[in-house]
């Protein structure tokens, strides 16, 4: 099978998972051209990746990784999907909003497949992808093979808010963040319980701080908002966390 | 300083927490009211010596002389004398309650009597007995010759010199105590309720199959085991027991309700590994 390779990919979004995608794709060659949402403008990026103002037209794939602002997601969907020819793919996040719900912002809804893109977790193999039903089997078919290129490997789901991981994973620190909140433990104690107690590779409020406090409240707020259940609701103490991202008492 | 320690019930726990405090260098009573528990789990602690003696993780007089730390007995009664108490009977409220004011009456009101339960309140199992603020809960988890956590609970009335003790003697057994309030769950078995709950959740709605489900956990995550796999593992009906209980203490909290896979797959008696069907097929 012959696969047209990825030479030039644009990335649009949050910090810090422009910069993690970016790095990535920078080191497997690919000129990487980047976007950082307006509230993180002034973040320092490493050589090697051009700053674009606007996207270009000049490109084989498109990533989209806004989770914390649907507006700006919308607005950045809406130039990418100005931009690029018909046929190259977009990818975007799909944590805090499905696949579906964001082809109907867009003129070209068959180019969208979602992605499981949550902060720290690019270290890891293997990436979530989830088409909607109008998705075309190319965009799929090319996300599929970007992944690959990136040196991951891919797993394809449905369109479903949080995908699979970043579900379990937010839903974890959020009932971490309840028990904090009524004094069941210390933050220590918690996390040292998790990773002893089940053996999980990080505690999940220690994870919760890595992927971004702001990052788990926006995929359990759209979980509760999609499910309208209260199972889903936000702990206040996962609310203050994202405040100021971070979390009193954390070492 | 605790010197002696008495463990009441010879079940799986039980004989593993004996076999970890004599290995500790405490003088271990153990006692049931079953002669063939007894039996078998000074066999089983004596198997495990054997051979770890040969696998060269103990030395052969560490064995003998842990071995000789244990004292088997038949009655409660013969606790008296212990420094510290450790309770792993079933996990039964009126059994439990039964055995600590028989524990009440004999050790004086500073030894520290603590439970092993992982489901019941410690505040009541303390409220039979005269000293209810030397009542403690001590978790352990399954094997406790292997797994480091024990989580030390607070009961509603259990002092901080209680629970001082029981964190010293936690370390002295090589464990890592973490402290937590009495409340369903306690910290383990309540937050990794949505590892469980979401992935079941997941599957009912079709988002992956139980293979990806697992794979994803695996591999994007860093998880050692997947949802089901573990499910299959602690056995399905241990898993939907503990779920259940958890809902239940917290007053049919949403966030703990159990799954109609998870009821489904008990009524059908595919269990997990014991069962060799589950989640998955075991040959």
């Amino acid at each position: 099978m012959i696969v047209i390779p990825f030479k030039r990919v644009i990335i649009l979004g949050d910090s810090p998972l422009v910069e993690e995608y970016a790095s990535l794709c920078h080191s497997k060659g690919f000129e990487v051209a980047v976007k950082l949402n307006a509230e993180f403008g002034h973040v320092k990026l490493a050589k090697g990746f051009k700053k674009i103002a606007k996207p270009t037209r000049s490109a084989d794939i498109a990533l989209e990784l806004t989770n914390l602002s649907l507006a700006t997601k919308k607005a950045n969907l809406l130039a990418l999907d100005a931009t690029l020819p018909q046929g190259i793919p977009v990818i975007s996040s799909s944590v805090a909003v499905t696949a579906l719900e964001q082809t109907s912002w867009i003129s070209h809804p068959e180019r969208l497949v979602g992605i499981g893109a949550l902060p720290s977790l690019i270290s890891n193999s293997l990436i979530e992808l989830a088409p909607s039903f109008v998705t075309s089997p190319e965009a799929l078919k090319r996300a599929k093979e970007f992944i690959v290129a990136m040196g991951k490997t891919p797993a394809v789901v449905k369109d479903s808010i949080g995908l699979v991981l970043p579900r379990i994973l937010c839903t974890l620190a959020n009932e971490a963040c309840f028990a904090l909140g009524e004094g069941v433990a210390s933050v220590n104690d918690i996390d040292t319980a998790m990773k002893l107690g089940t053996n999980y590779p990080w505690g999940p409020i220690k994870w919760a701080e890595k992927i971004g406090f702001r990052h788990v409240r926006a995929v359990m707020e759209s979980l509760h908002a999609h499910f309208g259940e209260d199972r889903y609701r936000l702990s206040p103490v996962l609310r203050n966390a994202a405040i100021q991202n971070r979390i009193a008492g954390i070492s | 300083m605790i010197k002696s320690v008495g463990v009441v019930g010879a079940g799986t726990m039980g004989s593993g927490i004996a076999k970890v405090a004599a290995f500790a260098g405490l003088e271990v009573t153990l006692v049931d009211v079953s002669p063939d528990l007894l039996k078998s789990a000074m066999a089983k602690i004596k198997a495990d010596v054997r051979s770890g003696v040969e696998k060269g993780k103990i030395t052969a007089t560490e064995g003998t002389e842990a071995l000789a730390a244990i004292h088997v007995r038949k009655s409660i009664s013969d606790l008296g004398n212990v420094d510290f108490v450790v309770e792993a009977a079933v996990e039964d409220l009126t059994v439990k309650k039964e055995i600590f004011s028989r524990l009440d009456a004999i050790v004086a009101p500073e030894v520290v009597l603590s439970s092993n339960t992982s489901s019941l309140s410690i505040t009541a199992i303390a409220s039979l007995t005269k000293s209810p603020e030397s009542v403690v809960g001590l978790h352990f988890f399954n094997p406790a010759t292997v797994m480091k956590l024990v989580e030390v609970v607070r009961g509603k009335q259990t002092s901080d010199q209680t629970v001082k003790t029981t964190c010293d003697l936690a370390a002295k057994m090589k464990k890592v105590p973490v402290v937590c309030r009495d409340t369903p769950g306690f910290i383990v078995n309540r937050i990794a309720r949505p590892f469980y709950g979401e992935a079941l959740r997941l599957l009912g709605e079709g988002v992956a199959t139980v293979e990806e489900i697992d794979r994803i956990v695996k591999l994007e995550g860093g998880f050692k085991m997947g949802p089901f796999e573990l499910m299959d593992l602690i056995g399905i009906d241990v898993n939907y027991a503990v779920t259940k209980s958890v809902y239940e203490q917290f007053f049919q909290e949403p966030r703990f309700r159990p799954h109609p896979i998870q009821r489904q797959m008990v009524e059908a008696g595919t269990l997990g590994r014991k069962t060799k069907k589950g989640f998955y097929i075991y040959k």
